[in-house]
């Protein structure tokens, strides 16, 4: 598009009600899907809860490989009872460390996942504002056209009878009934 | 008495017309440029890898102090690795959290700014409505106006019409007198003579004769008379 040249608008009101109208659509096609994914995720998503079980999985065969080269690297002449034991200790721990991270994911999840909600609820809330007034406007332009109407309708109901009063009072005066 | 409206007096000014325009090319330009971004970013949000980062950071971080920790007593230690994996899991539930909440908030942010633009189409559109409203009961009120002078018009025609046929019709109907201008004239059965009365559309003047004509009707009908008293 040239940036110099000013387009020419000849009906205003039409090309600002489709101007209106498109921004609508527009949204609907850009914007709609990702709007219902982001509030079915806000409901349904548990990746936090998620990851941490596949961290705590993950992390029992990384700390078991770096506790073995330690202990190679160190020269530590580990008994099989003892290698045993150290093996028990970090399932063990890890264990712990899954349970307690998870939970603190749940936690972390509801978090966020109530925060997602909240904030979702406030632009939902905005757009209900809007459209509410929306509403409004169009309900007392309705009224205003229907008031209008009665009144223009009471109005010609009351001149077409003061015409004809009026003819008739001529024609009683004319001919002296 | 004024001439009719003409529709050029009714045209937006230089100024409206130009309010107009430039509204217009700046809402193409917005469209052109910034609306783009805007779907980028909701691309982006969709796919953002910040949790993968921080989930490199945190898997970074507990390595160096792992690392930096390591000794013989250490390695001896049986239960050399435990605490160390909680720590670990920790940090990287850490990472995913800090992460998916900078997915959220991205996400919200577009969602809202999106929705913004979408609630101004609505409020725009509404005041179109109202616009469009004003513009009927506008409309309206005009043919109401026209229909109302109309029937006015109407009934002035109508009683004009019925008090000049009312006055036609008695005009004539003179006594009818002899030569002399004071005795009247009888007929056979000794009734006095009349000129012969005017109908509904025609008058007769004094002598009886029928008022014809545009120029006669005018002058018999005394409209350009200056008298008051007439």
């Amino acid at each position: 598009m040239s940036t110099t040249a000013l387009p020419s608008v000849s009906d205003p009101d039409k090309v600002y009600a489709d101007i209106t109208r498109n921004e609508y659509l527009d949204y609907k096609k850009n914007y709609g899907e990702f709007e219902q994914e982001l509030l079915d995720r806000a409901e349904n998503d548990t990746t936090l809860i998620d990851e941490a079980k596949v961290n705590a999985t993950g992390a029992q065969g990384l700390m078991s490989g770096i506790a073995d080269r330690n202990a190679d690297r160190y020269g530590v002449p580990l008994t099989p009872a003892q290698r045993q034991q150290q093996r028990r200790g970090l399932r063990r721990q890890n264990t712990l460390g899954y349970a307690q991270s998870v939970n603190d994911a749940r936690i972390a999840q509801k978090e966020l996942n109530q925060a997602v909600i909240g904030d979702l609820i406030n632009i939902g809330q905005g757009v209900n504002r809007s459209s509410l007034g929306q509403l409004q406007g169009a309900a007392q332009g309705a009224t205003q056209r229907k008031n209008a109407y009665d009144q223009a309708r009471a109005a010609s109901k009351a001149q077409t009878i003061s015409t004809v009063g009026g003819l008739a009072s001529a024609a009683i005066f004319a001919f002296a009934f | 008495m004024g001439s009719k409206p003409k529709k050029s007096e009714y045209k937006p000014s230089a100024a409206e017309k130009a309010s107009a325009a430039v509204a217009l090319a700046e809402h193409r330009y917005f469209k052109e440029k910034y609306d783009p971004l805007l779907q980028k970013m909701r691309d982006a949000s969709k796919n953002d890898d910040s949790a993968d980062v921080l989930r490199g950071r945190a898997n970074a971080d507990t390595m160096q102090t792992l690392a930096g920790g390591a000794s013989y007593d250490r390695a001896v230690n049986a239960a050399s690795g435990g605490s160390e994996a909680q720590a670990y899991q920790a940090q990287l539930a850490q990472a995913d959290k800090a992460g998916l909440k900078i997915k959220n908030d991205m996400q919200l942010g577009v969602l809202g700014t999106a929705r913004g633009q979408a609630a101004d189409a609505q409020t725009g559109m509404a005041a179109a409505a109202n616009m469009g409203a004003s513009r009927v009961l506008t409309k309206a009120a005009a043919k109401q106006q026209v229909r109302a002078a109309k029937t006015a018009a109407a009934g002035q025609i109508g009683t004009s019409l019925i008090m000049q046929g009312a006055k036609n019709m008695q005009s004539g109907g003179e006594v009818k007198m002899q030569a002399d201008g004071k005795t009247p004239m009888k007929d056979a059965n000794g009734n006095v003579m009349r000129t012969e009365k005017g109908s509904f559309f025609t008058p007769r003047d004094d002598d009886g004769n029928k008022v014809q004509g545009f120029g006669n009707r005018l002058g018999y009908s005394d409209f350009f008379s200056t008298n008051p008293y007439n």
